[in-house]
C-alpha cells in the first residue's frame, strides 16, 4: 500500500526532523557515533506452570564483541521479566522506565502488577518514538490471570503468542521451537528447550555468543538463572604466560611551568565616578 | 528516467584472519577456517591457505570468490613457469608474481588480502604482506583480515621490527624458536576469536623448515 | 547475498479481510499471517478485534498502527456506552474510527472493516480504506489478499443469505486468497455477529479446502520428492 500523498503541517506529536536530517548526513557520508548493538537471540516460552524467557549474553559493536557477558533479560516487576534485543541503550531505558512507572502503580494500588499493564507502557512509548526508539522486546510474566507471555516490535506493534523469539538470532532460534515445542512442557523440559534454541542462535548467528541466560517465572515466584550454560570456555591459554615489558619510551625529560595568564599591574588609576 | 547504475555489489566480505611469522629457519603461516558473510556463518571448515610452491604457503581473507580465482591463477603461472624453467618458483619470485597479480587488476581489483610466508633462496623465513592492489612488503610477522586490528597490535609488542629505513638494513625475522612462535600463533587467534565475530570454529597452522611443510589444528570458539 | 530479508521492516500484516452482511447479521473473516519483509513473525495471529460486545474490526496494514486505532476506539466506546447507558452503534464505531484514520492519515497505514450489530440498524459492514473515508457497505474486502478476490465476489456474493452460507462464503474467499496470496496465510478465523451475540471460529490451515494445483500438507518435504514424482516436461 502506499502511502498517502497529502502532506499536512503536522498537528501535534513528536518532531522527527532531526531523524531526517541525521538520515540526510549519512546519506552524504557523515555517519553518526556507532553505538552498541546487541545483535541478539531472545526467546520465551509458556510452560506447565508459567514461563520461562532466554537470551545470549554478547553484546556487538559492528564486528566487535564489545561484552562478552551482559544481561539481557531486565526486570520489570517481581513477577514481570523483560528480554530485550536491539540498541542496548534503547532496551535498558525503555525497561528501566516502565519498572520505575510499574512500581509506582503498585504504590498507589496496592497489587500485584499485570502483564498487560507493561505490555501497554510499552507499545505507548515505542510507538510515540514511530520505530526510532530501536527496541525489540519479549515480555513475560505471571501475574493473577496467568502466565503471558508477548513480542513488542520497535514500531510498537504487539503479539501475544506461546512461544517467541527475537533479535538476529530469531530465525535459528525459532526453527527449534517450531520442530520441538508442545504444550504442557515440564519446568526442566522448558528449560532444556529455551536452552537448545538460545545455543541454535549462539552458534548459527554471528550476531549472538557467549553463555545462555534464563528466567523461569511460576506463580510461585521467579529464578533467575545467569549463565545457565557456559557453552564458549576459552580455547587456548598459552602455558608460559605474556609479559608486556616494552613500555612507552621517554625521549626527554623538561618541564616547562605554566605561565600566569593574568599579570597585575600594582598602583593602578583609582577608578572616578 | 531514474537511475541507472546497477544496484548490487560484486563483492562480498567472507571475513576471517591470517597470520605469518618468519623465523630464522622456519616460517609459521596461519589462518581460520571460517567463512561468513553478514551474520551468517557459511562453512565451519574452509580453509584460508594455499600452497603456492614447495617453499611458498599463501594465506588470504577478504572475498573467498577473488580469493578462488586469485589462487588458480597464480597457480596456473607458476605451472607455466615450471615447464619453463624446470623448478619452482623461490619465494620472493612468487611475491613479486603476486604484486603484479593485484595490481594488474588496479581498477576493479581482487578483494582479498594476502600475506605470504615461506622460505628464502638461504633457508630463511621470509614473510611478504599484501594490500588489494598489489603494495607489498618483506616483513618479520603480519596479521590481515577481520581480526587483525585486535591481533596485530599484540605481535607488535611482542616482536618487535626494526624500521625497514634503517642502513644498513637489518635483518626482519623474529628472534623467537619454532615452538614458540606456533604458541603465540595459538595465543593471538585464542583471543582473536574472543573479541571478532568473524574469526572462529578451527585454526590452521602451517609450518614451513628445511623439513618441509607441516601442518596443525586447533580448535576455536564456535560462537 | 541478500538473504536478509529486511527483519527490520515495520511488522505489517499483508492481509486478507473480509466483512460480508446476511439476513441478520454480519460475517467478519481473517487470515492469521503477519510479517516483517519475508520473514512470518506470526502465523497464528488475531486480526479480528473486539472494540465492544457487539462490534468487531478487522486490521490491515501496518500492525503497530492498527492496534493503537482499534485500541484508542475501544476506549473511546467504553466511555460511550457508559454515558449512553446502552451499547455503542456499529455507525459510532466506525465514525470514530474515520476519525482518526482521517485526522492523521499522514502518520497512519491502516485499512480497516469495521462489523456489528445494534437494534437500530441490525447487521452492518463498514469499510475505512486508506485516506479515511467512510463506506457503507453490503460486504467489504480488504489487504493485499483482497485484490484476488474482488471478481470472486461479484461472482458469489447474494443478496439475503443464510448465516452459514455467508460464513461458507467467507472461509471459501479466504483460503482462495491465501492460496493465491503470498502474504496472506496460516489459518481462517471467522467472527459472526446478529441479535444472539457473537460466535467465534477457528479453521485450520491443514483443513482448509486445496485449490487449484495445491498440495496436501506434508510432514517433510522430502514426501514429495519420493512419492508418485510429476512426469518430466515432454518437449
Amino acid at each position: 500500500m502506499s502511502k498517502s500523498v497529502v502532506e499536512m503541517p503536522p498537528k501535534g506529536g513528536f518532531s522527527f526532523d532531526l531523524c531526517k536530517r541525521n538520515e540526510m548526513l549519512s546519506k552524504k557520508g557523515v555517519n553518526p557515533p556507532s553505538f552498541r548493538k546487541t545483535g541478539t537471540t531472545i526467546v520465551g516460552l509458556i510452560f506447565q506452570d508459567g514461563v520461562i524467557l532466554g537470551a545470549d549474553t554478547r553484546a556487538t559493536e559492528g564486528p566487535i564483541v564489545c561484552d562478552k557477558n551482559c544481561e539481557k533479560i531486565h526486570y520489570m516487576a517481581p513477577n514481570i521479566y523483560c528480554c530485550g534485543a536491539g540498541t542496548a541503550a534503547d532496551t535498558e531505558a525503555v525497561t528501566d522506565m516502565v519498572s520505575s512507572q510499574l512500581q509506582l502503580h503498585r504504590y498507589h494500588t496496592g497489587r500485584e502488577s499485570r502483564v498487560v499493564t507493561a505490555l501497554t507502557l510499552l507499545k505507548r512509548h515505542l510507538f510515540n518514538y514511530q520505530g526510532y526508539v530501536s527496541a525489540a522486546l519479549v515480555l513475560g510474566g505471571v501475574d493473577v490471570t496467568g502466565p503471558h507471555l508477548h513480542t513488542i516490535y520497535p514500531h510498537g506493534s504487539t503479539d501475544t503468542l506461546p512461544f517467541a523469539t527475537m533479535g538476529s538470532g530469531s530465525l535459528a532460534a525459532m526453527a527449534v521451537f517450531e520442530s520441538k515445542y508442545r504444550e504442557g512442557l515440564t519446568r526442566d523440559e522448558g528449560i532444556a528447550l529455551v536452552t537448545e534454541a538460545i545455543c541454535s542462535g549462539i552458534f548459527n548467528d554471528l550476531g549472538s555468543g557467549s553463555n545462555v541466560d534464563v528466567c523461569v517465572i511460576t506463580k510461585a515466584g521467579k529464578e533467575y538463572l545467569r549463565n545457565h550454560l557456559q557453552p564458549n570456555p576459552r580455547t587456548y591459554t598459552s602455558s608460559k604466560g605474556y609479559s608486556f615489558p616494552k613500555k612507552t619510551e621517554v625521549l626527554l625529560t623538561k618541564i616547562t611551568p605554566l605561565k600566569e595568564k593574568v599579570e597585575i599591574i600594582e598602583g593602578g588609576d583609582a577608578m572616578e565616578e | 528516467m531514474t537511475k541507472q547504475q546497477a544496484n548490487w555489489s560484486p563483492y562480498d566480505n567472507n571475513g576471517g584472519s591470517c597470520v605469518a611469522i618468519a623465523g630464522a629457519d622456519y616460517c609459521v603461516v596461519a589462518a581460520d577456517t571460517r567463512m561468513s558473510t553478514g551474520y551468517n556463518i557459511l562453512t565451519r571448515d574452509y580453509s584460508k591457505l594455499c600452497k603456492l610452491a614447495d617453499k611458498c604457503v599463501m594465506a588470504s581473507s577478504g572475498f573467498q570468490a577473488d580469493v578462488k580465482a586469485l589462487q588458480k591463477h597464480l597457480a596456473a603461472r607458476h605451472l607455466i613457469y615450471q615447464h619453463q624453467h624446470n623448478k619452482q618458483m623461490s619465494c620472493p619470485a612468487m611475491a613479486q608474481l603476486l604484486s603484479n597479480t593485484l595490481y594488474y587488476k588496479r581498477f576493479f581489483p581482487y578483494y582479498s588480502f594476502n600475506v605470504l610466508g615461506g622460505l628464502d633462496n638461504e633457508g630463511k623465513g621470509c614473510v611478504f604482506t599484501y594490500d588489494a592492489v598489489g603494495s607489498y612488503e618483506k616483513v618479520g610477522y603480519s596479521s590481515l583480515g577481520s581480526g587483525s586490528t585486535l591481533i596485530m597490535p599484540f605481535l607488535d609488542n611482542q616482536l618487535k621490527s626494526p624500521s625497514p629505513l634503517l642502513l644498513p638494513a637489518q635483518d626482519a625475522v623474529t628472534p623467537l624458536v619454532e615452538a614458540e612462535a606456533v604458541d603465540l600463533v595459538k595465543t593471538v587467534f585464542a583471543s582473536a576469536s574472543e573479541r571478532d565475530i568473524y574469526t572462529g570454529d578451527k585454526l590452521e597452522i602451517v609450518v614451513i623448515n628445511a623439513d618441509g611443510i607441516h601442518r596443525e589444528y586447533m580448535d576455536l570458539r564456535k560462537d | 547475498m541478500d538473504l536478509n530479508m529486511n527483519l527490520n521492516a515495520p511488522h505489517s500484516m499483508g492481509t486478507t479481510i473480509i466483512g460480508v452482511t446476511y439476513n441478520g447479521g454480519v460475517v467478519l473473516g481473517a487470515d492469521s499471517r503477519t510479517s516483517t519483509g519475508m520473514y512470518v513473525a506470526n502465523r497464528a495471529s488475531d486480526k479480528i478485534t473486539q472494540l465492544t460486545e457487539n462490534v468487531y474490526v478487522c486490521r490491515s496494514g501496518s500492525a503497530a498502527d492498527s492496534q493503537i486505532v482499534s485500541d484508542y476506539v475501544r476506549y473511546f466506546l467504553h466511555q460511550h456506552t457508559i454515558q449512553l447507558g446502552q451499547p455503542a452503534t456499529v455507525k459510532v464505531a466506525a465514525n470514530l474510527i474515520r476519525l482518526l484514520s482521517y485526522n492523521n492519515k499522514n502518520m497512519l497505514e491502516t485499512g480497516l472493516i469495521v462489523g456489528g450489530w445494534d437494534k437500530y440498524e441490525g447487521g452492518k459492514i463498514y469499510g475505512i480504506p486508506l485516506g479515511g473515508t467512510l463506506i457503507e457497505q453490503p460486504f467489504a474486502i480488504g489487504g493485499s489478499g483482497s485484490s484476488y478476490l474482488y471478481g470472486f465476489f461479484d461472482q458469489a456474493w447474494k443478496e439475503g443469505m443464510t448465516k452459514d452460507e455467508a460464513e461458507q462464503l467467507v472461509v471459501k474467499a479466504v483460503s482462495l486468497a491465501i492460496a493465491r496470496d503470498g502474504a496472506s496465510g496460516g489459518v481462517v478465523r471467522t467472527v459472526i455477529i446478529n441479535s444472539e451475540g457473537v460466535t467465534r471460529n477457528f479453521y485450520p490451515g491443514d483443513k482448509l479446502p486445496l485449490w487449484h494445483e495445491e498440495l496436501e500438507p506434508q510432514n517433510s518435504l522430502l514426501d514429495i520428492l519420493n512419492s508418485s514424482s510429476p512426469e518430466p516436461m515432454n518437449i
